[in-house]
């Protein structure tokens, strides 16, 4: 283990030319998809906890579907769409970033769907009850429910960065690991790990822990000083 | 201010059966009644906040303000809170300090105690002007001080405003405190009304006697 810090600690000092484009590889992908989770995800499950329509039931059972979704599945499923025999073969996405970040979005929307659906489910009646029994309108109304979700929007966020950066199955299948183009974090490692390297594995780990704890840090202050 | 007839159902069974009323203005009129007597589901259905059987409201044309017995705090401080239902800062220092709300004005409306939330969202919904006035329960949680500071206010607000205001409460004593009318309703049914001086001390019906006896009026 203590070799292992020295490596990582050594990558980062000599600022490791492969490691820095894995590092950018990673916080590409990682803060775009939950970036767009979160766009997706958040009014989603905002109308799903607030609000009766006709197949909202079935909606939210298939996003709770969804969250059980293994990664290595939906990898499969956008390798199968994406591949030289798949029907989207003519967009020619197969191994780049960009399907990586759409696999992701797919596999971590359903997650911040979920825990913005369950946490205004809680508040929707109450809250409106209050504020239609005060006379506001129904923009009004939107206002407050959004004023009133800031704090499940961040820890939201930070569930589908922490998924996002953690992930593997799905980034390595439509990803490929290809070296200085679509290698991230957590494929590296795997790299290393199949080949015998375990010091390098290890230490691309404790980088990769270093930055989730770096993001929930900011993101925490942020909430912080938010709530004063 | 009349309300038409109307009829409320959950999953096919009436909970509510409510003739055409006649709400007068300036007039305080307390609904009372056992639980699941409809009396929370009259104040809803007034308030347009669930819609009766038929789905045509039974107020038209009027500006219908309501408390609900749970009132929420929105997410900010209580002075922020209470100004969202308007701008006239002197009515607010009036109600906060009338409601002893000053000391906790910059406090998040989240961290206050029940009681004070409750004197919060009266203050709140106290800041508009209303046609029709339903307050459910309001002071159920406050303290002896507050609720008699709070039937005060809602007094002086019927009066000042001339609205026709709707208390839906358990505490007979406080029918007695404040209303000019009185409904007792039962099994979701109007079964008397009347002035309250007449209903609280002589009522018609022998369920009405009954209720009353065991609230001690």
């Amino acid at each position: 283990m203590g070799s292992s810090i020295r490596k990582a600690i050594e990558l980062i000092l000599t600022g490791d030319k492969e490691l820095l484009n894995i590092l950018a590889t990673t916080a590409r992908v990682s803060l775009t998809s939950s970036l767009i989770a979160l766009l997706i995800g958040i009014p989603l499950g905002m109308l799903l906890g607030a609000r009766r329509f006709p197949g909202r039931n079935a909606l939210t059972v298939l996003n709770r579907t969804l969250m059980g979704m293994p990664p290595v599945v939906c990898g499969l499923l956008f390798y199968m769409l994406f591949s030289g025999v798949g029907p989207f073969r003519h967009l020619q996405l197969l191994f780049t970033v960009r399907l990586m970040i759409i696999a992701q979005v797919v596999l971590i929307t359903p997650l911040v769907t979920c825990s913005m659906e369950t946490f205004t489910a809680d508040i929707a009646l109450p809250l409106r009850e209050t504020a239609k029994g005060l006379g506001f309108g129904p923009w009004k109304r939107f206002g407050l429910l959004v004023n009133e979700c800031v704090y499940p929007i961040f820890s939201s966020y930070l569930l589908a960065f922490a998924r996002a950066i953690a992930e593997v199955g799905a980034v390595s299948m439509v990803g490929g690991a290809i070296a200085w183009k679509t290698n991230v974090m957590t494929t590296a490692i795997m790299q290393y790990t199949n080949r015998g390297n375990f010091t390098l594995g290890i230490a691309l780990g404790l980088i990769l822990l270093t930055l989730s704890l770096l993001v929930n840090i900011v993101l925490s202050l942020m909430q912080r000083r938010l709530s004063r | 201010m009349k309300s038409s007839a109307f009829k409320k159902s959950y999953t096919g069974v009436t909970v509510l059966d409510m003739p055409a009323f006649e709400w007068c203005e300036g007039t305080v009129t307390a609904v009372i009644g056992a639980n699941g007597s409809g009396k929370s589901t009259l104040a809803k259905v007034l308030a347009g906040i669930e819609a009766p059987d038929g789905r045509s409201r039974p107020l038209t044309g009027a500006a219908v303000g309501y408390l609900p017995q749970k009132s929420y705090a929105f997410r900010m401080s209580t002075e922020r809170n209470i100004a969202l239902n308007g701008s006239d800062t002197e009515r607010m220092r009036e109600l906060m300090a009338a409601l002893k709300l000053d000391p906790v004005a910059k406090r998040k409306a989240k961290k206050l105690s029940g009681g004070e939330t409750a004197k919060m969202a009266l203050a709140r919904i106290l800041m508009g002007s209303y046609d029709l006035l339903i307050l459910d329960e309001p002071t159920a949680s406050m303290d002896m001080e507050s609720t008699l500071a709070a039937e005060k206010l809602i007094r002086d607000c019927c009066s000042r405003t001339g609205c026709a205001l709707v208390l839906i409460t358990h505490s007979i004593r406080q029918a007695k405190r404040i209303a000019d009318n009185v409904l007792f309703l039962r099994n979701g049914k109007l079964t008397e009304q009347g002035p309250a001086e007449k209903i609280l001390s002589n009522p018609a019906k022998e369920e009405t006697r009954r209720f009353l006896e065991f609230y001690g009026a």
